[in-house]
């Protein structure tokens, strides 16, 4: 009968009011250093502290993807914009693949609207094998945080030159990704005319901050490869 | 001591288990939750207890409420007092079509685990303020309950069959975390009998306090960051 009525009363543990203080602040900080510096970038594309970028996890964020439909488009064959056409010419500077991520591979995108057309030649200067470049022609929308992204890709594939034009699918930008699998530096030569816009150094689509119409020795002061 | 080993790969397999394993019924189950019309129980069972057995937020809250449990009699009361909870917020709020943020609702469940560890801790005793911990447990059973309803709301749930299939859900939620508490049970037991508890029984809940932080300021960022995800 008694234990019937005992009333129920749990343990707890005795921690004194130091150890429970350090428990609790110590929690709230590790905690919230984690969302902020991990989950946050990871997850939500947001980096409040930096960590993210400083520590990589933030490129394991990626929004989903809505793939188009790159080989039948609608719309006018003749079109008239009201913005100027323009010229570009780009030099790509490229390490041989010993140079790593950073050196041998990169990517080029301009600005595009919907329905605006560029043309486009480039070709590998300094490549000696058919196969040693790999390109990965495509385009995407750049979508707020938790916004889908609508993706279109034009071709992925291995060789040395390229020559065509492309109407944009959608505003986004538009352009290249470049491999360099070659053993010997080359330069990528990007020949644009058209409407578009070029993508400012450092932002998405020129992560890489390359700089227009000038050498190639010139065109990525960000970066020095380290290599004799 | 072998036995220490397999008790902390648990306890470290609860704390990092990759978001995947969460909350949001996905993939081919929310497919076929949609396209379900008329009363199916089974599969709605198995998805309930599914939900339950993999959902490690649900999971560290009844790791949290059983530490200190050692008599099965506080066991029982303790859980019933949770389903009664959770029960009747997931078949009220399905049926009655009410439902907030999953974000926010997953906030407090998370916060959830922080409150019960922080009691384990002996923490609002030192304040205090002692909230009884059957009105404790009872209320956030509703909370847990209000974010099943608000999970299953998003799915779309055909009205034809629908209290059938709530409480066949309802049910494998039971059976799930029925299946779930047993196993920590059985941890926990065996841990108790070592010396080991008392060291670290101080430092587990710390671990829990520090999850649910986790747990909660992730959802919480979700809420301002992902949209209507």
């Amino acid at each position: 009968m008694s234990e019937h009525e005992q009333p129920i009363a749990p343990v707890q543990l005795k921690v004194s009011g130091k150890t429970l203080a350090l428990i609790t602040g110590g929690g709230l900080v590790a905690g919230a250093l984690i969302v902020l510096g991990a989950i946050m970038p990871a997850e939500f594309n947001t980096d409040p502290l930096g960590i993210g970028k400083l520590s990589g996890i933030a490129r394991l964020w990626a929004p989903d993807e809505i793939e188009v439909d790159t080989n039948t488009a609608g719309g006018p064959l003749a079109r008239e914009y009201n913005t100027a056409p323009r010229t570009d010419v780009i030099e790509i500077p490229l390490t041989d693949f010993l140079g790593g991520a950073k050196g041998s591979e990169l990517e080029y995108k301009v600005a595009m609207k919907q329905g605006a057309t560029l043309i486009y030649e480039w070709e590998a200067v300094g490549a000696k094998n058919s196969n040693d470049i790999g390109f990965d022609f495509h385009g995407h929308t750049t979508p707020e945080p938790g916004q889908e992204m609508t993706v279109a890709s034009y071709k992925a594939s291995r060789g040395l030159s390229q020559k065509g034009a492309l109407t944009a699918p959608f505003d986004g930008i538009q352009g290249w990704q470049f491999s360099n699998f070659g053993d010997g530096a080359v330069v990528i030569r990007v020949k644009l005319t058209g409407f578009y816009d070029l993508v400012p150094s450092g932002q998405e689509g020129n992560l890489a901050g390359i700089v227009a119409n000038v050498p190639a020795a010139q065109a990525r002061p960000d970066f020095q490869p380290n290599q004799p | 001591m072998r036995r220490h080993h397999i008790l902390f790969a648990l306890l470290a397999f609860a704390l990092i288990a990759p978001p995947v394993f969460a909350h949001a019924i996905g993939g081919s189950d929310a497919q076929f939750v949609r396209n379900t019309v008329g009363a199916d129980p089974f599969p709605f069972l198995y998805l309930g207890a599914k939900h339950m057995v993999t959902g490690y937020d649900h999971l560290l809250f009844l790791l949290g409420v059983i530490f200190f449990l050692y008599r099965l009699k506080d066991v029982l009361l303790y859980v019933t007092l949770f389903s009664l909870g959770h029960s009747t917020t997931l078949i009220l709020g399905v049926l009655f079509d009410f439902g907030v943020s999953a974000h926010l609702v997953d906030m407090v469940i998370g916060l959830s685990v922080s409150y019960k560890a922080f009691e384990n801790l002996g923490g609002f005793r030192k304040l205090g303020f002692e909230l009884d911990n059957r009105i404790a447990v009872g209320g956030f059973g509703l909370v847990h309950g209000l974010g099943l309803a608000t999970k299953l709301q998003d799915l779309g749930l055909n009205p034809d069959g629908l209290l059938p299939n709530l409480i066949a859900f309802n049910i494998g939620v039971e059976i799930g975390q029925l299946i779930a508490l047993s196993l920590i049970l059985v941890v926990m037991t065996l841990w108790r009998t070592t010396r080991s508890f008392g060291r670290f029984a101080i430092a587990a809940n710390a671990l829990l306090f520090l999850a649910g932080i986790v747990l909660a300021g992730e959802q919480l960022a979700g809420y301002f960051l992902a949209g209507d995800a």
